[in-house]
């Protein structure tokens, strides 16, 4: 499945990230989580380290967000963003909290990192009542234009070197944050430059977002910036694993945006607002999901 | 992945299955009579065609169910997004909506062959072949899908874009076009927020609009801004952008990059417009080009009226910068109530192909996502031809070579053309890029543009050809060139610095055509400095119409950033001309202007630009502006005195500006209101009181008393107001001692009313033992107003009731002002109930009676006595509704109302208003920080503003820092409207609302009529003025009248038995005044038609015309007056817009 790769721990230092049994882990950020749930290479991976263990995962990414869930506000103010954030986050009882900020104030006009450090800052403060253990992502780098593209590229220069620093400059500002909060930081910009450099550009097909065959190529960059080294799976059970995980992912999105929320539980409630009981079901079948993961990670063990 | 179900001639399997689901129908039928015999012969039938026209079948279930949008390839082959899961996913559900493409192997006009192309997918509502591939809206996301090799399911995809939001599964994004620049365009919807992560960074829009995407460059922009639901966009033979709405009313719109157009919570401070207010919903949009068309059909725009079951049919004219839209007789129109055409498109034999979503339930708001009557399991595709005349050979693209395709894009089918470029976008490579370099295209105008196109569709540079561009001779041709340009000059910066060169510049903002200046205008946006400002400017030194002037107004504030700084430098070249900075200034009203502006005022103290400076200044300045300007309001020509004040004093309450530091002495002024003046200098005194209310002026305290007590009418009102704006200790003891001790109520109830705003509970017990000691209704009715729109005022009033005894009619008053208030409170209404001792507040209909109701309108009811009930004045309906875009524009449209909503729907709505209410009429209740409770529509959220509509149909504008809580109201209608009909009365208007929409008689008109009219009632003022003067004043000075509205019959008529008369002197004839408007956006001669001449005398404003000729016009609005000898016409008024006048104009409809 995937290639065995030599692998340096994280820092000589830290010691190997490790999940718990009853661990619930809730993953916050941009594109970069909100795509993993769709292919689910990263979480099956981790899953995949502590077959015997319940863990669950809940992927709250969402496209385009930033330290100040500013995505996430639909018909409100930019400000109700982050209180929805807050609130989806501590409604699902973290002990874990992965965080993946930083790409999108990165790639900014006026990228700003000192006031994307304070934010993250303030963020995770305001998330301190879960007592969740906080693991940070950095951002992943872009990659060059000249690679990617529907036509394999246009050869057009994009604003690359000062993306590149921009990119660079968050994710020490994300390193700084974890250091003086005593939180774990994954440093995927590093690891995932470093992989670059060895092994060409070709996670992306866009520059910037990892497309299925990038996430599955990426999965021992990504242990790796938890300290974690991959031996790869045996196939068929990361697959039957990977299924489950999907369309638990699958109903859990669902659950979290269903689509009309207008008319379920918005403004136009009174209308629709009748079957918003359905969404409600779904927490049976995310539970069951959950359930079947288990199943699938102890099976053929 | 699976391979893919192909089954070639499935017609006649087709055909089989359908006679059994027939079969199985009448149980189902049984259940709900509504659902239709599913028989596509049955609702082919169905259709009336345009003359010489004729319909066919070309696919129907089971081949596709439920299509959404159909583009097609370069093979000719007919793709289509389709959606079973539409509205809403079930629970668990594994979606498996999908792409299918629908072929025609044997050129017979019908398809043989379906091939799914896609599966698995949530609800595609677009879909676009290209890049191998297709792409395809999904849910959040937009994928390209692809097949490995041919002939399997598509097993490889990519995400395009992702982030789209899904607030509303009729909103995702949907409409994906190529443009003819070789971008992909596609749409989205107001409820729908998207944050799209690209390389060039995030993309955000909050609301609906017009995307454009370069695959080729990944870039991603908002192209407009706007609408409700853009489900059609096209682009005319030229270039020029269109679209339509579902849900804003205003028909065919022509886009304008940039630009912002109607929509619920606009951002945008002012919007363009559609060409047909008063349309129905539309969906789709196809312009008809091609040689099977005949001739008097191309350019035309064909759209769907997807409620109202028509296939409609609009002819553009150029009309200056944009164009003018005029309904002609359908395509198609039918009663079958499952025919929804949602999509429309000429296809490779240039026929047109017509999408039917088919389903006699369309809504998801309104009606229950798991409605059984939805339809989940069929789907049309109908097909147009021309009677007669020759299809047009299929062109062969997929595999032709250099030279045949540039032989292609010669032909007069657009469809032809589409495919060349995009063959161009998808072969490019240095190869085809170096033969289209050494390629010499014919130097004929269509030659030219389309090998332009082929250029920017194939990644090659156009700046060498940019000069014989700008020199086509074919204004038509040329107007799109700027525009097109724009959109490449960002990834070409070589481009931009070509044009924006100094003297091309020149050039090119004076060209002939406004339409290619409306294009270069926003193409300075591209090169943003305050040069490219300046030059902007030039626009104003030729005619202008207001697309034009909205296209300045946009630039000059994409670019403030590079010109304020300028002007506040003294740098900026306007070339001297007061009227650009004007313009220029009062399009950014920034206050970082105003001292560069009060420098101006002070040079042009005696020039005659003085006024207009100064009006700016009024709207833009700080309090210590303003208090300079009512200082010296002397100084200024009295003709102008009462306009400038206004706009002064409107700027201080609605800017909340607080008091200057300087002081102002108005003493003088306000003192002079306690003798009789002039009426203007007395209204300008008036509003000085009102200042001294906004800033505390309490030294001017006795003299408000004196005034308050001393005089009457509108002087006592505002000295009272402004006392109690004081808000003051010595201001509540005296309106206190007012309100008990007054000798004249009036002065009783104005004191009353001023002092819930400083002491609500004070207010509540003088309104109490006033109401105990007697009281008039018209007291109730302005007293228990005030508490009902004040935070807590309810609750405190019903307090006071307590155990108190008032007059029944006193009661019923005050229950209507309750009743109509934002959230009437059961509280007060138990207390006024009690209090007037009335019987308990009627019952809310039941399910049952409410079912009956709609039974019976249908059996009973007669839609031509329904009419008259919803003419009735006392009823109210016109006040706030409007069909065919003549009425108020408070609540929805009706004009297609009956062929869209369920009989009981409209019972429902007239009984319980609050049970269903329509897209974008929630209101928004605000309350704020002074405590006052506003309800209204939102109209737009823009500069720290939010305006609402108000029920009576009044625009409130409030600060976004005085809103101390907002939240979703209800409707706006009130409950009990239709509580004085009889039951039969109601059944005739429910079945009247019914008709309303449907082919018939009150099908939506598509004649250029009057509709809105306003006439002068026999009011004493206006007997006053006509008896002084003459009735002809009113063509004169219209504002000297008090109007009244009127409005035409769905049928156009206006019946004079319902238009009031005058009559001047005894023994002169009765006479009824009436006027309309027209806006006129190109100058020439304008045609009026009327029904009959009988008695009519006619202006245009103010000078009298004769009907039957041409009569000249220029750009702008024009009132029509028209006075009639009632004596020598009974007959009713029916008046038209007659085509053939050279002048560009429009009907003005609304209230």
């Amino acid at each position: 499945m995937v290639a065995l790769l030599a692998l340096l721990p994280f820092t000589a230092s830290a010691p190997p990230f490790e999940l718990k049994d009853g661990d619930r882990v809730v993953w916050i950020g941009s594109a970069i989580a909100e795509r993993e749930q769709k292919y689910g290479y990263w979480e099956t991976a981790l899953l995949c380290q502590w077959p015997d263990l319940k863990i669950t995962f809940r992927n709250l990414g969402w496209s385009g967000d930033t330290v100040e869930g500013i995505a996430r506000a639909s018909f409100d103010p930019p400000a109700k963003g982050y209180e929805r954030l807050i609130k989806a986050v501590k409604d699902e009882k973290p002990t874990v909290i992965f965080v993946s900020y930083g790409s999108v104030e990165a790639l900014e006009k006026n990228a700003d990192p000192v006031k994307f450090e304070k934010q993250l800052e303030k963020l995770l403060e305001d998330l301190s009542p879960t007592k969740a253990r906080v693991v940070l992502f950095s951002p992943t780098p872009s990659e060059p234009d000249s690679l990617t593209g529907p036509h394999g590229g246009t050869g057009q220069p994009r604003e690359e070197v000062t993306q590149a620093f921009s990119v660079k400059f968050h994710t020490q500002a994300v390193g700084a944050v974890a250091e003086r909060g005593g939180h774990r930081f994954a440093d995927l910009h590093t690891q995932l430059m470093k992989n670059a450099k060895l092994n060409g550009y070709t996670f992306t097909d866009n520059g910037l977002h990892y497309s299925e065959a990038g996430y599955e190529g990426t999965i021992p960059d990504f242990l790796t910036s938890l300290g974690i080294s991959w031996a790869g799976e045996e196939p068929k059970r990361f697959d039957a694993v990977r299924k489950a995980v999907l369309k638990k992912n699958e109903l859990y999105f669902h659950k979290y945006r269903p689509q009309n929320e207008t008319y379920l539980f918005g403004f136009r409630k009174h209308e629709q607002g009748k079957n918003a009981a359905e969404v409600k079901e779904l927490e049976k079948m995310i539970e069951a999901a959950d359930r079947d993961i288990q199943k699938q990670l102890s099976q053929s063990r | 992945m699976n391979t893919a179900f192909s089954s070639s001639r499935i017609c006649g399997l087709a055909r089989v299955c359908l006679a059994l689901l027939t079969l199985t129908i009448p149980a189902k039928a049984q259940r709900d009579a509504k659902i239709p015999d599913p028989d596509p012969e049955i609702e082919r039938k169905s259709f009336i065609v345009a003359p010489g026209f004729e319909v066919n079948l070309f696919a129907a279930d089971p081949m596709l169910a439920k299509p959404i949008q159909m583009n097609w390839d370069a093979r000719g082959r007919l793709w289509l997004a389709t959606s079973e899961t539409y509205p809403q996913i079930k629970p668990g559900q594994t979606p498996n909506d999908k792409i299918i493409i629908l072929e025609d192997t044997n050129n017979d006009g019908v398809a043989d062959k379906t091939e799914v192309f896609a599966d698995g997918l949530l609800i595609p509502t677009a879909v676009l072949p290209g890049d191998g591939g297709a792409y395809v809206a999904n849910s959040t996301e937009i994928i390209h899908l692809s097949q490995s090799k041919p002939g399997i399911k598509a097993d490889k995809k990519r995400v395009v874009l992702s982030g789209f939001g899904t607030e509303d599964t009729h909103h995702l994004i949907h409409t994906f076009r190529w443009g003819p620049d070789g971008a992909m365009y596609f749409n989205q919807s107001v409820y729908i927020h998207s944050h799209v992560e690209t390389p060039h960074g995030t993309k955000r829009l909050n609301g609906g609009g017009i995307w454009r995407y370069e695959p080729r460059t990944q870039k991603l922009e908002v192209f407009a801004r706007g609408f409700w639901n853009p489900w059609g966009l096209q682009f005319d033979k030229y270039g020029q952008m269109f679209a339509t709405d579902g849900a804003n009313g205003e028909g065919i719109v022509h886009v304008i990059p940039g630009a912002s157009y109607p929509t619920g919570g606009n951002q945008a401070p002012r919007v363009l417009h559609g060409m047909n207010p008063g349309s129905p919903k539309f969906c789709g949009l196809e312009i008809v080009s091609g040689r099977h068309f005949p001739d008097d059909w191309q350019g035309d725009c064909i759209t769907n009226d997807f409620r109202g079951h028509r296939v409609c049919r609009f002819k553009l004219r150029d009309a200056g910068s944009t164009f003018e839209s005029r309904e002609m007789t359908e395509v198609i129109k039918s009663n079958h109530p499952a025919f929804r055409p949602i999509d429309v498109s000429i296809g490779p034999d240039g026929a047109l192909y017509i999408a039917d979503w088919y389903n006699p339930i369309i809504q998801h708001g309104e009606v229950d996502f798991r409605d059984p009557r939805r339809d989940k399991t069929h789907g049309r595709i109908w097909r147009v031809t021309a009677k007669g005349r020759p299809l047009v050979e299929r062109p062969k693209l997929a595999n032709a070579t250099f030279e045949q395709l540039i032989e292609a894009s010669k032909a007069p089918e657009a469809w032809t053309r589409s495919m060349v470029r995009r063959q161009f976008a998808e072969s490019s490579s240095e190869n085809v890029a170096y033969r289209l370099f050494k390629l010499t295209p014919a130097q004929d105008d269509h030659s030219l543009l389309e090998y332009f196109l082929i250029n920017a569709n194939a990644g090659v540079s156009h700046a060498p050809m940019m000069a014989a561009l700008f020199e086509m001779k074919d204004e038509r041709y040329r107007a799109t060139i700027p525009q097109l340009l724009t959109n490449l000059m960002r990834t070409e910066k070589s481009l931009q610095r070509d044009l924006v060169e100094e003297d091309l510049l020149q050039k090119l903002l004076t060209d002939a055509s406004p339409r290619f200046r409306l294009g270069m205008l926003r193409a300075l946006t591209v090169d943003p400095s305050a040069a490219t400002a300046a030059a902007a400017l030039k626009v104003l030194d030729k005619p202008t119409d207001p697309t034009l002037e909205y296209a300045l107004w946009l630039t000059l504030r994409e670019l403030q950033n590079h010109w304020i700084p300028a002007f506040k430098e003294g740098k900026f070249d306007y070339g001297n001309d007061i009227k650009k900075l004007s313009f220029a200034l009062e399009a950014v009203q920034s206050p970082e202007t105003i001292p560069a502006l009060s420098q101006l005022i002070a040079k042009n103290a005696n020039t005659p630009h003085r006024p207009a400076l100064q009006l700016l200044m009024a709207k833009m300045g700080g309090s210590e502006e303003l208090a300079e300007m009512i200082e010296g309001i002397d100084r200024d020509p009295i003709t102008e005195r009462l306009a400038l004040m206004t706009a002064i004093e409107q700027s201080i309450a609605s800017r909340r500006l607080p008091k200057p530091k300087t002081a102002v002495d108005v003493r003088l002024r306000v003192q002079a209101l306690l003798k009789p003046s002039n009426e203007s200098q007395e209204a300008i005194d008036r509003l000085l009181v009102k200042i001294a209310g906004h800033w505390k002026l309490t030294g001017l305290r006795p003299d408000l008393e004196q005034l308050a007590v001393a005089t009457s009418g509108a002087n006592r009102e505002v000295a009272v107001s402004a006392l109690a704006e004081f808000g003051d200790a010595e201001s509540k003891v005296k309106l206190t001692e007012w309100a008990t001790q007054a000798q004249e109520p009036i002065l009783r109830i104005l004191a009353i009313k001023a002092l819930a705003s400083i002491d609500l509970s004070r207010a509540a017990k003088l309104t109490t033992s006033l109401f105990v000691e007697g009281g008039s209704e018209e007291s109730a009715a302005l007293l228990i107003n005030e508490f009902v729109n004040r935070k807590n005022g309810a609750a405190i009033l019903a307090k006071a009731l307590e155990s108190k005894t008032i007059r029944s009619d006193l009661a019923k008053v005050g229950l209507r002002a309750v009743r109509n208030s934002p959230n009437p409170s059961p509280a007060l209404t138990e207390a006024l109930t009690k209090a007037g001792s009335l019987g308990a507040a009627k019952k809310e209909p039941t399910a049952a009676e409410i079912k009956a109701l709609a039974v019976d309108a249908l059996k009973l009811g007669d839609a031509a006595r329904g009419e008259l009930v919803y003419r009735r004045k006392e009823i109210q309906c016109m006040a706030c509704h409007a069909i065919n875009g003549a009425g108020g524009q408070v609540g929805p449209d009706l004009t297609s109302i009956g062929a869209s909503a369920q009989t009981d729907y409209l019972v429902d709505s007239l009984l319980l208003p609050n049970k269903a209410i329509k897209e974008g009429y929630h209101t928004v209740d605000v309350t704020t920080a002074a405590g006052r409770i506003h309800s209204g529509v939102k109209v737009r959220e823009a500069g720290g503003e939010l305006v609402l509509r108000d029920k009576d149909d009044k625009e409130i504008t409030l600060k976004l820092d005085d809103i101390e809580t907002r939240r979703a109201g209800r409707t706006l209608m009130p409950d009990g409207t239709v509580e004085s009909l009889t039951r039969a009365e109601l059944l005739d208007l429910v079945r009247f609302l019914g008709e309303l929409g449907k082919v018939g008689a009150y099908e939506p008109g598509k004649a250029p009529l009057v509709r809105t009219w306003r006439m002068a009632e026999a009011t004493p003022e206006n007997m006053n003025l006509f008896r002084r003067e003459r009735v002809g004043v009113a063509a004169e000075k219209p504002a000297a009248v008090t109007w009244s509205a009127a409005y035409s019959r769905v049928n156009g008529e206006l019946p004079l038995a319902d238009v009031a008369t005058v009559t001047t002197f005894k023994g002169v004839a009765p006479q009824s005044v009436m006027q309309f408007k027209i806006a006129v956006s190109s100058a020439g001669d304008l045609k009026l038609a009327v029904n009959s001449p009988d008695g009519l005398a006619a202006y245009i404003d103010g000078t009298a015309v004769a009907l039957d000729k041409p009569i000249p016009v220029t750009v702008g609005d024009k009132v029509v007056t028209l006075i009639v000898n009632r004596e020598k016409r009974q007959t009713a008024l029916r008046m038209t817009l007659d085509d053939s006048g050279t002048a560009r104009a429009r009907i003005v409809g609304g209230k």
